[in-house]
């Protein structure tokens, strides 16, 4: 139970941030969802909907102390896998990739609960090697680690959510205390390599493991317009995206006014690209606001994990950061042209139960570390 | 605890990471949303707004009378907005109902109405019909929107002047290239607002723009003047003499207005593209050749300008003349002209006479002769208002031998384009001004009224009105009497000029290989119609300028001077000279007492039938004539067995006393002037009997071929 004492941990702005930024999503989601269905609330009520649920789950992650999480992980780390392996199995496909399992009217995505499932697990692993982490031999545990549920990530296929993973892992390897030099020198040789591998692939016709939209995207937001079909096909999202975002100016063109998302040129706008509707109809002033929230509950998240009771907590904490973090980078970068296309979704904002109901989970542990910092005085 | 100071450490350090990204974020929302804002805001207009082409009418094009020599006529085009076919989902069977209607390959119709455009062309110009079908069909995302035609109305004529409009309307050649400014208008539009799948949203921006109609032009060609020079061209080109190349140009000389141009082979702008490109061009502006003796006008004048000839003065010519060590030959080698005066060499187009003149203007001063040609407008474009235009070939002054200067003087040795040789006989004509020759008189805006108007431009003075009158009185002189007799116009004064140059090829001149022309303009006093006709290698012999080309010359420009109403003319100058003279009565004198004393009085004694008695005459006793007239005297023969007179081109009144004289009786028919009788003169009757004669207004074809 959560004793009146540890409410009084309660960071304010954390959570204040989250509440505003659920707010506007909702407030933006009405205008961006206004056209797709027949009725224009159906995804804001459903949004509202997740969001109650959200705070639910939250609400049950701040209940048990976090400490019991370390004693079950091994039972976390293979219900995850038996997961990602079910929804090979038995997964719903829609748009190319198995992602969702159906239970019911439930459409459930486990690749989101996989991410809260290796933060819990590596935290507890990194924990137990901290001091340990100073070579390469030292770092092939933690990569295994997230090695199986990467790959099943991966087959489904979605390469956003598999990086995700490794960027959660790279994070927390950092703030564990890995030898710096070493993940610099990793960091380093991976993004040479894939670089390698892309040029190869496109200009000599490397054959890689993935498929070739998937590695279109990748490339294509460095010339949007060499698509092969000049800027109507890989291209297309993002010199829409742009034009949205460039064309709402200081103020925006208003609530329910960008013609890009009202006029359908601009996919996917209630989802993945949603900061182009914040960017076209709330306009720069704005956007920059949406910013200063996500800065916000960021900055709280990476404090609450420096004045956390224990390395596991701070770990728990500092993987949830790096996760949102690559989220938010990865996400707005692709939507202003600066980031490849991997269809990772904007925490908080874009439309998807399965990732507003883990995203809201993953800061329930935050906020778990956040009220049990304090020592229980003897 | 030493591993929490780590961690707080690597946070900070994460922290600043993330400020990091989330700043490097900011600016590229500044630069985004500042910097490409106003670009980008464009674009996201551009996505959504949709446009159909309503194409403007193009410009009549009218010759001078306003005779319509190229319009417009109304089709329809076939438009498709390939997001609004495929949200239909129908694209398949709306690609084959518009490939049957239209006759074009499906496949090829659903690859266009499928494309990944906001709009596309399905087909241009559309029968009437078929533009009726598809619209009754009124297939999604499919449009049928006027659009206009180019419609030459006479075929080729004229085709090299006024060019052709290809498939866009957008002029190709000639005018139609020149004027396409003035011509092509301003296309409007329509805008519609229409999302990413191509839904027009209705109360949403949808405004029409009209389109601006083009100019329309109005020639100085005159469209009957036109046809007569192409039914020549036709003519000689059906003719054995069958030249690879024929063309035809009359202008006035005064204003330097184009009233013909014409050119076999032709072609019919209305199909342009099944003729070979080659013969798209026109020959008259683009074309260059050695004018050979019609440069000798140019000669001429520069050298009686200067004074350096009399046309009196005597010249020898024994056929040749030795240049610089070179014998040039005269065209009558080995025989010459002998003793000739300048005016007798013009008329014979002489080449030692000119050669001399190109020489003397040369020995006055350095370049003269050279400053003349520059001045006539060769070595440079006339500025016609034809694309194409070729500037000819000169020797540079540096590179020029005195042999050149010589041969240059016979028309060789120079290439030149008709228009270039045209425009500045055209100076000989209008008495010494060089004119920028035209085509376009007025461009009218889309309500006839007149915006612009090209008044005659005169470029320079070239030579006093004096030698023009000079040689053009020369000139004259090689159609009365000269090498030109063929370009002789019954009752006009015509003055011109004969050419006949080797075609040069690789290695010197081509044997058998001849360019005609004639080059000339009536009347002389007074010139209204200069006429360039250019024959390029008539067939067969003879190949003379004189012979080929003169003869077409002379039918056109007579065809036109009295198309164009220009009154025929009496002998002015020998009227103003010498006094008439009174007719004396000599009937029942005799033929010698009749003729001396017709004879003193200047006049021509011409006895009809036989005997010594003059029985009637004509023009009658009391008739005032000019001296040199010639009086018919009938005279009295055997009464019992008479001759039947020659009355041909007798009055009535006159005729019925002829035949009286006779004691034969006149059976009329008609009026007007005698034309045919019956029996023929000569036939031997008994007295009194009846002579039919058929009386009839003498025509105007009789002027003709």
């Amino acid at each position: 139970m959560v004793g009146r004492r540890l409410w009084r941990n309660l960071d304010y702005p954390f959570i204040g941030s989250i509440i505003a930024i659920l707010a506007l999503s909702l407030v933006v989601l009405n205008s961006a969802a206004a056209g797709i269905s027949a009725d224009p609330d159906y995804y804001v009520k459903r949004q509202f909907l997740w969001i109650i649920l959200g705070f639910g789950a939250m609400l049950a992650a701040i209940k048990v102390d976090y400490q019991v999480l370390r004693r079950y992980h091994l039972p976390i780390y293979l219900f995850n896998l038996a997961l990602l392996v079910a929804v090979l199995l038995v997964g719903n496909e829609a748009k190319g990739a198995q992602r969702w399992i159906a239970l019911g009217s439930f459409i459930f995505q486990p690749s989101e609960f996989a991410k809260i499932s290796v933060i819990i697990t590596l935290s507890r692993l990194l924990e137990a090697r901290q001091g340990r982490l100073n070579n390469l031999k030292d770092l092939v545990m933690p990569f295994l680690h997230i090695a199986l549920p990467m790959l099943l990530i991966l087959v489904q296929p979605d390469l956003g959510t598999a990086l995700v993973l490794m960027a959660i892992l790279l994070g927390m390897l950092y703030l564990a205390g890995a030898n710096t030099a070493l993940l610099a020198k990793l960091i380093i040789t991976g993004g040479v390599l894939v670089s390698f591998a892309l040029f190869a692939h496109f200009h000599y016709g490397l054959p890689l493991p993935l498929k070739e939209y998937q590695l279109q995207r990748l490339v294509v937001f460095l010339n949007p317009y060499n698509d092969g079909e000049g800027g109507l096909g890989a291209g297309y999202h993002i010199i829409q995206s742009q034009i949205a975002i460039g064309s709402g100016g200081i103020w925006g063109k208003g609530l329910h006014q960008g013609s890009q998302v009202h006029l359908n040129f601009l996919p996917e706008h209630h989802t993945d690209f949603i900061f182009s509707v914040v960017g076209e109809e709330l306009g720069f002033i704005r956007t920059l606001g949406v910013l200063g929230l996500y800065f916000i509950l960021l900055y709280r998240t990476l404090h609450i994990a420096g004045r956390a009771k224990d390395m596991f907590g701070a770990l728990l904490a500092g993987g949830v950061a790096s996760l949102f973090a690559f989220h938010l980078l990865v996400n707005i970068g692709m939507t202003i042209g600066i980031m490849p296309v991997t269809g990772i979704p904007l925490p908080l904002f874009s439309y998807g139960g399965s990732a507003m109901l883990s995203n809201l989970l993953s800061l329930g542990l935050v906020l778990n570390v956040n009220l049990r910092r304090q020592k229980i005085p003897f | 605890m030493q591993v929490n100071i780590i961690i707080r450490k690597r946070l900070l350090v994460v922290f600043f990471l993330l400020s990091l990204g989330l700043l490097i974020v900011a600016f590229r929302l500044v630069w985004l949303q500042f910097v490409r804002g106003d670009e980008l805001r464009q674009m996201a207009l551009e996505n959504r707004l949709n446009e159909v082409p309503v194409m403007p009418q193009r410009g009549i094009i009218y010759d001078r009378n306003r005779r319509e020599l190229a319009i417009s006529i109304a089709t329809d085009y076939i438009g498709a907005f390939p997001p609004e076919v495929k949200r239909s989902g129908r694209e398949k069977e709306i690609a084959a109902q518009l490939a049957a209607i239209l006759n074009l390959p499906e496949d090829k119709v659903l690859e266009k109405i499928t494309r990944n455009t906001g709009f596309e062309f399905v087909a241009r110009k559309v029968e009437f019909q078929q533009a009726q079908k598809i619209k009754d069909l009124k297939l999604p995302g499919i449009e049928v929107v006027p659009e206009n035609r180019r419609y030459y109305p006479n075929g080729p004529l004229a085709a090299h002047v006024l060019g052709f409009a290809g498939s866009d309307n957008q002029g190709l050649e000639g005018l139609e290239v020149m004027y396409e400014k003035e011509l092509r208008g301003v296309p409007g539009k329509i805008v519609m607002e229409f999302d990413a799948i191509g839904h027009e949203i209705p109360q949403a921006v949808h405004r029409y723009i009209p389109p601006q109609n083009g100019y329309s032009l109005v020639l100085t060609l005159d469209e009957n003047i036109q046809f007569i020079a192409e039914r020549e061209l036709d003519n000689i080109a059906a003719s054995p003499t069958k030249p690879r190349k024929a063309s035809i140009l009359i202008m006035d000389p005064n204003t330097g207005e184009i009233l013909a141009m014409a050119s076999r082979p032709a072609f019919d702008p209305n199909k342009y593209d099944v003729y070979p490109p080659e013969i798209w061009g026109n020959p008259l502006v683009r074309d260059t050749y050695e004018p050979g003796s019609t440069f000798k006008i140019i000669t001429t004048a520069a050298a009686l300008e200067e004074g350096v000839v009399r046309p009196e003065e005597r010249f020898y010519c024994p056929g040749y003349i030795k240049v610089a060590g070179e014998m040039l030959r005269c065209w009558t080698f080995p025989l010459g002209h002998g003793s000739e005066t300048f005016a007798e060499g013009v008329k014979n187009s002489c080449n030692p006479v000119f050669i001399t003149l190109a020489l003397r203007l040369e020995e006055k001063k350095p370049g003269l002769f050279y400053d003349y040609i520059e001045a006539f407008g060769f070595g440079r474009p006339t500025g016609i208002d034809l694309t194409g235009e070729a500037t000819g070939l000169m020797i540079s002054r540096q590179e020029l031998k005195p042999i050149n200067i010589a041969t240059i003087g016979m028309g060789q040795g120079i290439a030149v384009t008709p228009i270039q040789l045209a425009t500045a006989a055209a100076a000989i004509a209008n008495g010494g001004k060089l004119i920028r020759p035209h085509l376009v008189k007025e461009v009218l805006d889309a309500e006839g009224e007149v915006v612009r108007r090209y008044e005659p431009e005169v470029v320079r003075r070239v030579i006093s009105p004096a030698t023009a009158r000079k040689v053009a009185e020369l000139l004259e002189g090689v159609v009365a009497e000269g090498t030109g007799r063929n370009a002789y116009i019954p009752g006009y004064r015509v003055g011109g000029k004969t050419g006949t140059a080797q075609k040069p090829g690789p290695g010197g001149y081509q044997p058998g290989k001849y360019v005609a022309s004639f080059l000339g303009f009536a009347p002389v006093n007074n010139p209204r119609l200069l006429g360039l006709v250019v024959i390029d290698e008539p067939q067969g012999y003879p190949y003379y300028g004189g012979t080929v080309a003169a003869p077409i010359f002379q039918k056109v420009m007579a065809d036109a001077l009295r198309y164009l109403e220009v009154p025929p003319q009496y002998d002015a100058k020998k009227e103003e000279n010498k006094v008439p003279v009174t007719v004396p009565n000599v009937v029942g004198k005799s033929l010698d007492e009749a003729r001396e004393e017709l004879q003193k009085l200047g006049l021509v004694a011409r006895p009809e039938g036989e005997g010594t008695v003059v029985v009637a005459q004509t023009p009658k006793a009391g008739a005032i004539v000019p001296p040199g007239t010639k009086v018919i005297l009938y005279l009295q023969g055997n009464n019992s067995r008479p001759l039947v007179p020659d009355i041909t081109g007798l009055r009535l009144p006159e005729a019925a006393e002829v035949l009286e004289a006779y004691g034969l009786r006149l059976v009329p028919q008609g009026t007007g002037k005698a034309a045919e009788q019956q029996p023929v003169p000569g036939t031997r009757v008994s007295p009194g009997a009846q002579v039919k004669v058929i009386f009839q207004e003498p025509a105007r074809e009789a002027m003709g071929p």
